[in-house]
C-alpha cells in the first residue's frame, strides 16, 4: 500500500509539474436524454452535473473532498473538469455513438451517465472497448454490473439494494410499531425498470413471508390506469410498492382516489415518486407515501455539507436536490476525487485510482456509509433511506437514527 | 423503345458499379469514428428505405409498420447467436428470413384494405408485434438482449472498435437491395406492380394478380428489412423492443424514400444519404442544450421536402420521371 | 371478480371512451372533408393542453372557463396550418398521399421540439380545479367529476357537430365532400370550406385538450399516446363518419377496461388492436365507414 502510494505520489509530482504549466482542462463526458421522453430528468441531471463540476473547478468549500484548498484538481495543477453533454434521448444507439463520439472527438478521459438501463448498458459496452471507466451514476439495473465489465463503476444503488433497503424498513417499522405489513401489491411498468424492480420485490416479498395481493405490470403513458386502480382497490393490499415514472405516477393516484381508494402505505421505489412534478401534480394526494431514496435533504445534521450544496443547485436549477440529482453530483465528486488522487488524466491511472476509492460518508452529500467500490465496480457502502411525505416535501423517517420525523404508519389501525 | 430501356439499364448499373467502387475505399481514408457511424447508419437506412420501396414505392402500399420487421430480424439473429450459438453470420440471413414471413402473415390480412385504412393497420400491427416482446420474457422482455462482446471475426460479424468492417457489410447491403431493386425494375414483377400502383381496376383487367403481386412485394421487402434488423443489433451490441421495434423506426424506414423519391432507383439512397446525417449531426451538436432545437429542424426539414419537391430530390438530378420505367 | 369491480370497470370504460371519441371526432372530420390523416392530430391537442395550463398558471382562470378561448385559439391555428402547408400539400402533383402523410407527421415532430423548445421537459399538471380529485358515487360505483365532465362535453360537441352539419356551411362542406370540382360551379369556395374544416377539426381537438388538462399531465409527448388511439378510432368507426367515431370510441374504451382486467394491464391495447383488426376482416371500411 505504503509503495503504491508513493508510486501515485510520484507520478502526481511528475504530472504537476507537466501541468502547472499548462493545467489543460480534464474532460469528461456526460450522457443523458436531453430531449424526448426522459428529457425532463436528463435537463436535471445537466444542472446537477453543472452544480458538481463549478463546486470542483471554483471552491471545494462546500465539502471536505481532500482536492486541495484551490480551485480545481490540486495534483494537475489547478486544472479545471470540463463537461461535454451529450444527448441520448433514451435511445440505446444514440447513447452509444455519442459516448463514442465523446471519448473519441472530444477527448473525454471517463464517461458519466445516463438514467435509463438500456442506454447504461450501451454506454458500458463502448467504454469497455475504449477503455475509459464508465460512471454510472444512476442507472439502477442489478445486470449492469453483472456482466465482468473492467471500466464499469456504479456509486449509487442498484434496484437489489434498494428493494433489500425497503424489505428491512418493513420488517422495522413492525417491530417498531408492533403492526406488521400483512401482504403488499405490486404495481409497476412495463420497461426495464419495472421488471428489474418487481422481480427484486417479489423474491424479497416470498423470502419475508408477505403475500403478493396483486401483480399488476403496467403499460407506461397510459392514457387511463382507472382499471389497474381498481384491480389495486379490489386487492386492497396493506402496502402499495409502485414502480412507476413521473407521469404514471401522478396518474395512479389520482385515479386511485376517483374511485374512492387510499392504500394504507405507499411505499415507492423513487423514480416518478421523487420528482417535483410529481409533488406538484399529486398535490395533497401525495401526502404520507413513501419512498425508498439514496438521499435526503434533510439529513443536514450529519451532513452539512447538503444545505450548503442544495443552496448552489437551487439556485441554479431553481428545485431542491433530490434522489437523482444528489446520485449524479455525487458520482461526478467521486470521479474527480479519484482522477485527483491519480494525478493524471489517463483513462487507465483513473481506473486505478477509482478501484482505490475509499470515501466516508462524511465527505459525500448522502446518507451512506461511504463510496467503496467491489470487483464488480459497485459501490457497496450506499445504503438507502425512506422518506415520507409531510405537507409536501419528503421527510426522512428510516433508519430511525436518521430520521428528521416519525413515521405515519397506517397499516392495521 | 426497348433498346433504349435496356441500354439505360445498363448505364444505370455500371454507375452502381463505379459508386460502389468509391464507396469501398474511399471511407478507409475516414479515421473519425463519429463520421463513421454516421456514414454506417446512412448506408444501413438507404439499404432499409431501398426495402420500403419495393412494397411502398413500386407496389405502392405506405406501410408504417416495417419496425415489426426490423425487430424481428435483429431479435432472431440475436437469439439464434445468444441461445443456441449459432453464428451471426448465418443468423442474419435467418433473421430475414423470418422478417419476410412476417411480411407474408401482416400482408395476409392487411391488403383487403386500401389506402388510409392499410396505413393505420399497418401502424397498429407494429404497436402490437412491439407490446409483444415488451412482455414476452422468454425474449427478454423489457430486460432486452446482450450480445457478448466476441473475439472480432468474420464469422462473428463482430469488430471491436473497429468500424471500417462495419461500413463494407453494411454498403453489401445496400448493394443487395439495390441490385433486388434493379432487378424488379426490369422484371415482369416490376411491371405488373407498378400497374397496381397506378391503377388497380387496369391492372386487374391486364390479368395482374393484385393479391399476389403485394404479397410478393411485402415478403421481399421484409426480407431485407429483417436483414437490416439484424446487422443493427449486432451493430448496437444491445436490443430491447424500446430500439428495435418502436414506432418510430417504421417512419425512418419509409421517410428517405419518401424523401428521396418513391419508386426510384437513387431516391432512398439519396434520401437517408441527406436525412440521416442531418438527423444524427443536429441531434449530437444542438441536442446538447437540451431545448427541442434539433427536433424542430428535423421536423421542418421533412416539411419543407416533401413540399418543394413531392417528387423526391432525386428529381433535382434530371433524373428520369417518377416511376415511369 | 366482484360486482362492484366489474360495474367499476364499465364506468371507467365508458367515461374513457367518450373521451377517445372527443379526441377522434376532428380527425374524422379532416379526414371525411378531405381525404387528409393529420398525424399532428396528437400534438394540437398536447398545445391546447400547455395553453390550458400557461393561462391557469398567470390568471388561475378555470379550465372549463378556458373552454371558449383555448377552442377558438385553436380553431385559427387550425386554418393556418391548412393555409400555410395542407393547401399547398394537396395541391401537389406527385404522391399527393405520401406527402400528406409526411408534411403532418413532420409538422408533429416539429410541435414536439417546439413544446420543449419553450416549457422544457417537465410534467406539468392543473391543480385545484373546480371539478379536480372529486367523484360522484352512484350505489358504489365512483364517476370522477372532471371525466364527466369531459363524457359531458364530448356528447356535446358531437351535437353541434351535428347541428353544423345542418345549417348552410354544414351542406356546403357535405356537398364539397361530396365531390371536389363541382362544388366550385355552385360558387362555392372549395379553399374556404377546407381551411374551415380544419379549423373546426383543430377546435375540437382542442376542446378535448382542455377537458384532458383538467385531469391529466401536460408533457412535449403527451400527444401520441391519445394520437395512436384516435386514429384506430377514426378507422374502426369509418373514416369521415361522425357517428362511428362515437360507437368506436365507447367500443375502444370498454375493450380496453376489460382487456386490462381479464388479461394484463399492459397488454390492454393489445386487446383494442386485435378487435380493431378484427372488425376490419370483416369491415374493411369500419364499423360505418362508406363501402
Amino acid at each position: 500500500m505504503k509503495r503504491r502510494q508513493f508510486i501515485i505520489g510520484t507520478g502526481a509530482l511528475a504530472a504537476a509539474s507537466r501541468a502547472a504549466q499548462a493545467a489543460d482542462d480534464v474532460v469528461i463526458g456526460v450522457v443523458y436524454p436531453l430531449t424526448g421522453n426522459g428529457a425532463a430528468v436528463g435537463l436535471d441531471a445537466k444542472a446537477a452535473y453543472e452544480v458538481a463540476a463549478k463546486i470542483i473547478n471554483d471552491t471545494h468549500a462546500p465539502i471536505g473532498v481532500a482536492m486541495g484548498k484551490g480551485g480545481g484538481l490540486d495534483k494537475l495543477g489547478g486544472a479545471k473538469i470540463k463537461l461535454v453533454f451529450a444527448d441520448s434521448q433514451n435511445d440505446p444507439q444514440k447513447a452509444r455513438a455519442e459516448a463514442e463520439r465523446l471519448i473519441t472527438q472530444d477527448k473525454a478521459v471517463a464517461i458519466v451517465g445516463s438514467y435509463t438501463s438500456a442506454t447504461g448498458a450501451t454506454i458500458s459496452q463502448v467504454t469497455e472497448r475504449y477503455e475509459v471507466p464508465y460512471i454510472s451514476a444512476d442507472n439502477s439495473s442489478p445486470s449492469l454490473n453483472q456482466r465482468g465489465l473492467k471500466w464499469f463503476f456504479r456509486t449509487g444503488p442498484h434496484d437489489e439494494m434498494f428493494t433489500k433497503g425497503m424489505f428491512d424498513f418493513l420488517a422495522d417499522v413492525a417491530k417498531k410499531t408492533g403492526k406488521p405489513a400483512k401482504s403488499v401489491a405490486l404495481f409497476y411498468e412495463d420497461s426495464i425498470f419495472g421488471t428489474d424492480s418487481s422481480n427484486v420485490q417479489r423474491k424479497l416479498a416470498a423470502a419475508a413471508g408477505l403475500p403478493v395481493a396483486a401483480d399488476i405490470r403496467y403499460r407506461a403513458s397510459s392514457p387511463s390506469l382507472s382499471t389497474e386502480a381498481q384491480k389495486l382497490k379490489a386487492a386492497n393490499a396493506d402496502v402499495l410498492l409502485p414502480s412507476s415514472y413521473t407521469s404514471d405516477a401522478i396518474l395512479i393516484l389520482k385515479a386511485m382516489n376517483e374511485i374512492g381508494y387510499k392504500p394504507k402505505a405507499i411505499l415507492a421505489q423513487a423514480a416518478g415518486f421523487q420528482e417535483s412534478a410529481f409533488m406538484q401534480g399529486a398535490g395533497a394526494l401525495a401526502e404520507g407515501a413513501m419512498s425508498r431514496s439514496s438521499f435526503a435533504l434533510d439529513a443536514d445534521k450529519l451532513r452539512p455539507a447538503i444545505p450548503v450544496v442544495n443552496g448552489l443547485y437551487k439556485a441554479h436549477n431553481n428545485k431542491d436536490m433530490n434522489d437523482n440529482t444528489s446520485r449524479e453530483i455525487t458520482a461526478l465528486l467521486v470521479l474527480a476525487d479519484a482522477i485527483n488522487r491519480a494525478g493524471s488524466a489517463k483513462p487507465d491511472d483513473i481506473r486505478k485510482a477509482l478501484i482505490a476509492t475509499d470515501m466516508p460518508g462524511s465527505q459525500t452529500i448522502m446518507p451512506w456509509a461511504g463510496v467503496k467500490f467491489d470487483e464488480t465496480g459497485q459501490n457497496t457502502m450506499c445504503n438507502p433511506v425512506i422518506q415520507q411525505v409531510f405537507d409536501g416535501t419528503y421527510k426522512t423517517v428510516w433508519p430511525f437514527d436518521l430520521a428528521a420525523k416519525d413515521v405515519v404508519w397506517n397499516v392495521g389501525s | 423503345m426497348e433498346n433504349f430501356i435496356t441500354r439505360r439499364r445498363r448505364k444505370e448499373l455500371i454507375v452502381a458499379g463505379l459508386l460502389l467502387a468509391v464507396a469501398v475505399f474511399a471511407p478507409m481514408a475516414i479515421r473519425d469514428v463519429t463520421a463513421l457511424n454516421v456514414i454506417i447508419l446512412s448506408l444501413l437506412f438507404a439499404g432499409l428505405a431501398q426495402a420500403w420501396n419495393i412494397i411502398g414505392g413500386y407496389c405502392g402500399q405506405i406501410s408504417l409498420g416495417h419496425a415489426v420487421y426490423f425487430g424481428m430480424g435483429s431479435y432472431v439473429s440475436t437469439l439464434l447467436y445468444v441461445q443456441a450459438g449459432l453464428p451471426p453470420s448465418a443468423g442474419i440471413f435467418i433473421g430475414g428470413a423470418v422478417g419476410g414471413l412476417a411480411a407474408l402473415l401482416v400482408g395476409w390480412p392487411c391488403f383487403r384494405l386500401s389506402g388510409h385504412y392499410y396505413a393505420i393497420a399497418t401502424v397498429v400491427v407494429g404497436e402490437i408485434g412491439y407490446l409483444l416482446f415488451l412482455n414476452w420474457d422468454y425474449v427478454g422482455g423489457a430486460t432486452g438482449v446482450y450480445i457478448p462482446i466476441a473475439k472480432p471475426s468474420l464469422i462473428n460479424l463482430q469488430f471491436g472498435k473497429d468500424k471500417l468492417p462495419y461500413l463494407h457489410l453494411v454498403l453489401a447491403f445496400v448493394a443487395a437491395t439495390w441490385l433486388a431493386a434493379w432487378l424488379i425494375e426490369g422484371s415482369r414483377w416490376g411491371y405488373a406492380w407498378r400497374a397496381v400502383k397506378d391503377d388497380v381496376v387496369a391492372a386487374r383487367s391486364l390479368g395482374v394478380n393484385i393479391f399476389a403481386s403485394k404479397m410478393a412485394a411485402s415478403a421481399i421487402s421484409g426480407f431485407f428489412t429483417g436483414l437490416g434488423g439484424a446487422i443493427y443489433g449486432l451493430y448496437v451490441g444491445y436490443i430491447d423492443p424500446d430500439s428495435v421495434m418502436a414506432g418510430h423506426f417504421s417512419i425512418l424506414i419509409a421517410l428517405p424514400t419518401v424523401l428521396g423519391g418513391v419508386g426510384t432507383l437513387w431516391g432512398p439512397i439519396l434520401g437517408a444519404a441527406l436525412l440521416i446525417p442531418l438527423k444524427e449531426l443536429s441531434s449530437s451538436y444542438l441536442g446538447g442544450s437540451g431545448r427541442g432545437v434539433d427536433l424542430m429542424l428535423y421536423g421542418a426539414m421533412i416539411i419543407v421536402v416533401a413540399l418543394a419537391r413531392p417528387q423526391g430530390l432525386v428529381s433535382l438530378f434530371g433524373g428520369r420521371k417518377h416511376g415511369a420505367p | 371478480m366482484t360486482l362492484e369491480t366489474v360495474l367499476q370497470v364499465a364506468a371507467g370504460g365508458l367515461l374513457m371512451g367518450l373521451i377517445y371519441a372527443l379526441v377522434a371526432a376532428g380527425l374524422s372530420l379532416i379526414f371525411g372533408l378531405m381525404d387528409v390523416v393529420n398525424f399532428a392530430h396528437g400534438e394540437l391537442m398536447m398545445l391546447a393542453m400547455y395553453a390550458v395550463f400557461v393561462i391557469w398558471q398567470a390568471s388561475g382562470l378555470d379550465p372549463m372557463l378556458q373552454l371558449p378561448i383555448v377552442a377558438a385559439m385553436l380553431f385559427l391555428g387550425g386554418m393556418a396550418i391548412y393555409r400555410g402547408m395542407i393547401a399547398r400539400a394537396l395541391g401537389v402533383q406527385f404522391n399527393r398521399g405520401m406527402v400528406q402523410i409526411f408534411v403532418t407527421f413532420g409538422l408533429a415532430i416539429f410541435i414536439r421540439g417546439a413544446a420543449q423548445f419553450v416549457w422544457g421537459g417537465e410534467f406539468r399538471s392543473v391543480t385545484n380545479t373546480w371539478l379536480s380529485d372529486r367523484s360522484l358515487n352512484l350505489a358504489g360505483v365512483y364517476f370522477p367529476l372532471p371525466q364527466l365532465a369531459a363524457a359531458a362535453v364530448c356528447l356535446a360537441a358531437f351535437a353541434g357537430l351535428l347541428l353544423i352539419s345542418r345549417t348552410e356551411f354544414g351542406k356546403a362542406l357535405e356537398a364539397t365532400r361530396e365531390d371536389r370540382e363541382a362544388v366550385a360551379l355552385i360558387g362555392i369556395d372549395r379553399d374556404r370550406i377546407f381551411a374551415l374544416g380544419w379549423g373546426l377539426g383543430a377546435g375540437a381537438v382542442g376542446i378535448a385538450g382542455v377537458m384532458l388538462a383538467g385531469f391529466y399531465y401536460v408533457g412535449p409527448n403527451v400527444g401520441a399516446s391519445f394520437a395512436l388511439i384516435a386514429y384506430v378510432t377514426v378507422a374502426l368507426g369509418g373514416f369521415g363518419s361522425m357517428g362511428g367515431a362515437l360507437v368506436a370510441g365507447l367500443l375502444i374504451g370498454e375493450v380496453e377496461a376489460f382487456t386490462a382486467v381479464v388479461l394484463e394491464p399492459s397488454l390492454k391495447q393489445i386487446g383494442v388492436f386485435g378487435v380493431y383488426l378484427l372488425v376490419l376482416m370483416f369491415r374493411p371500411r369500419g364499423l360505418f365507414g362508406k363501402l
